[in-house]
């Protein structure tokens, strides 16, 4: 059984040979072979090459071709401010102005801004890997984009005072994130993950999920499948127990759950759905091996018999993360081997 | 007739809607009502009923941002000429250098505003150097930071022995935010982490008053 393999087994709640294990390493990999993040998140060769040396370091089933959540902004027409060493941040924003809406053209992946050099590092990826991986792309999901659009201040009192026209905005944003989304599959991506953070319910309440967010998430995915993804899967961030209900009709196949969830309350919401989580990404900092390989061993404890997980940290792990860290990770999927 | 007042205020604060807030609090003063009044009995009140929700409920940052702006909204209503005197201590509120975030401490101070605190706003991305400088100028008794993003916790670590290099011993360090209420206190080397917006105003108005502080 290769990873991709593994992975779809896992998706279908099928016998896999092992749990599939997939740390959310970003730049970590940049840190890890020695490149910086400034150089890593604007070069999609650099990206891919890192990629591919952190996967042959660690060894574990998915490659991630994703930079940062200023990508889809910039090239939108947002002015991002870089750094060698963090994720750029947005300096001045495409729509703080809520009057230039209509003029906001959704971008051409093949040559706006970042954009063609993510498609790149999915290219090499792919070509690299075939399907021996999973190979992950990435896009914001629509109530993030609307915040990197606008600012979040400005995304939120107008979610609240102008609802239609906020409404408005994440459907730009859909429109963004699905034409991307295609681009990084025919690039060579099997899944683009969707990462939408702001749509926790510890930003905005369940009920506007449910009013604002589950039917664009729906279309999305909905365009991602029929566009060749293999699967749909979505990242939101913090205590997300009360919107899991929605995660069904909005055609979630994995659900990447954050630390703070409980994970059997987690399968109890979700009992057909793939989940992947929830390691805290902090301790991938400043925990040891022994707590990394405790609570990893807690997790499969409780969620590999019933199938239909995949080991993983609750968001991103930390760019300094140590090493051993994330091998501890990788080790403890495969003592059940 | 006062009592209904009251309370249509309070509702309108808590549902965040400015201009009913707005309205509602002018009524109270054209029928008497002082402004310190209507802070305690309005504001304040309607505070802690977000506070009691959010701790029973979930917390989300809307709902807080929508009370904040009508808050912000009545005290200008009330205090056109600009704010009142702060009643209670002076906090410094920063996210450090390399974090540009600033949606949860702007959250922190506008809620600080509403409880009487006056609230030294060093920004985001700030040196630490600059937020130990306004601190002790403008005589912050506690420094809040808040943090998204995980790579600023070794600057978040030299507060506490910086403010002991200049000997400002007797300022609180309290840290909070996504990324760095992941860690304790301890690895941090502040006096606390908070978990919510409502638990650094807990753990400020404990500290400062009677009540001990329970620890992490």
């Amino acid at each position: 059984m290769n990873s991709l393999q593994r992975i779809q087994a896992a998706i279908h709640f099928e016998q896999t040979d092992r749990v599939p294990v997939i740390p959310q390493v970003f730049a970590h990999a940049a840190v890890l072979v020695g490149k910086t993040l400034g150089a890593y998140i604007r070069d999609g060769e650099t990206l891919a090459q890192c990629q591919l040396k952190a996967i042959a370091h660690y060894g574990y089933d998915a490659v991630f071709a994703l930079m940062d959540a200023g990508l889809e902004t910039e090239a939108v027409g947002s002015r991002l401010l870089y750094r060698n060493d963090i994720y750029p941040c947005v300096e001045r924003y495409a729509l703080d102005n809520i009057r230039d809406l209509d003029g906001l053209v959704v971008p051409d992946p093949n040559l706006s801004g970042r954009m063609p050099e993510l498609l790149k590092a999915a290219n090499i990826l792919r070509r690299e890997l075939r399907n021996e991986v999973l190979i992950v792309g990435c896009v914001l999901g629509p109530m993030t984009l609307a915040m990197q659009l606008m600012g979040p201040e400005k995304a939120l009192f107008l979610a609240a005072d102008e609802p239609d026209l906020f409404g408005r905005v994440l459907d730009f944003a859909t429109d963004v994130a699905i034409s991307f989304g295609l681009a990084q599959i025919e690039a060579g991506v099997h899944t683009p993950f969707v990462f939408d953070p702001s749509a926790s319910p510890a930003v905005v309440p369940p009920q506007f999920f449910r009013e604002f967010l589950l039917s664009r998430l729906k279309r999305l995915f909905s365009a991602l499948k029929s566009g060749g993804s293999l699967s749909n899967w979505l990242h939101i961030a913090g205590p997300a127990e009360t919107i899991f209900p929605y995660y069904p009709e909005a055609g979630v196949e994995i659900a990447n759950f954050d630390y703070c969830v409980n994970p059997m309350r987690a399968r109890k919401l979700l009992p057909e759905t793939c989940l992947n989580g929830n390691i805290k990404p902090l301790s991938f900092v400043e925990a040891t091996t022994g707590d990394i390989s405790a609570e990893c061993a807690g997790l499969l404890a409780q969620l590999a018999p019933g199938r239909g997980y995949i080991l993983s940290s609750g968001c991103e792990i930390p760019p300094e993360a140590k090493p051993e860290n994330v091998a501890a990770m990788v080790s403890a999927s495969r003592a059940k081997e | 007739m006062n009592s209904q007042a009251f309370d249509r205020l309070i509702k309108a604060l808590l549902d965040g809607d400015q201009s009913v807030a707005v309205a509602e609090a002018v009524d109270l003063r054209n029928a008497g009502v002082d402004n310190e009044q209507i802070i305690i009995g309005g504001i304040e009140t309607a505070m802690g009923k977000l506070e009691a929700k959010c701790t029973v409920e979930q917390f989300n940052l809307l709902e807080i941002m929508l009370a904040g702006r009508a808050v912000t909204g009545v005290i200008k209503a009330l205090y056109p000429d600009g704010p009142p005197p702060a009643t209670r201590e002076t906090v410094a509120l920063a996210s450090l250098e390399g974090d540009v975030h600033d949606l949860g401490k702007n959250i922190v101070k506008t809620v600080l505003l509403a409880k009487g605190y006056r609230v030294v706003d060093c920004g985001k991305d700030c040196p630490l150097e600059t937020l130990i400088d306004k601190a002790e100028r403008e005589g912050a008794r506690t420094i809040c930071i808040s943090g998204l993003i995980t790579s600023i916790m070794p600057l978040v670590r030299q507060v506490l022995p910086m403010l002991q290099i200049r000997g400002l011993t007797g300022i609180k360090v309290l840290a909070g935010g996504a990324a760095l209420k992941q860690a304790s206190a301890n690895s941090l080397n502040v006096h606390y982490v908070a978990d919510s917006v409502f638990d650094c105003v807990r753990y400020l108005e404990e500290s400062t008053g009677q009540a001990p502080v329970q620890s992490q």
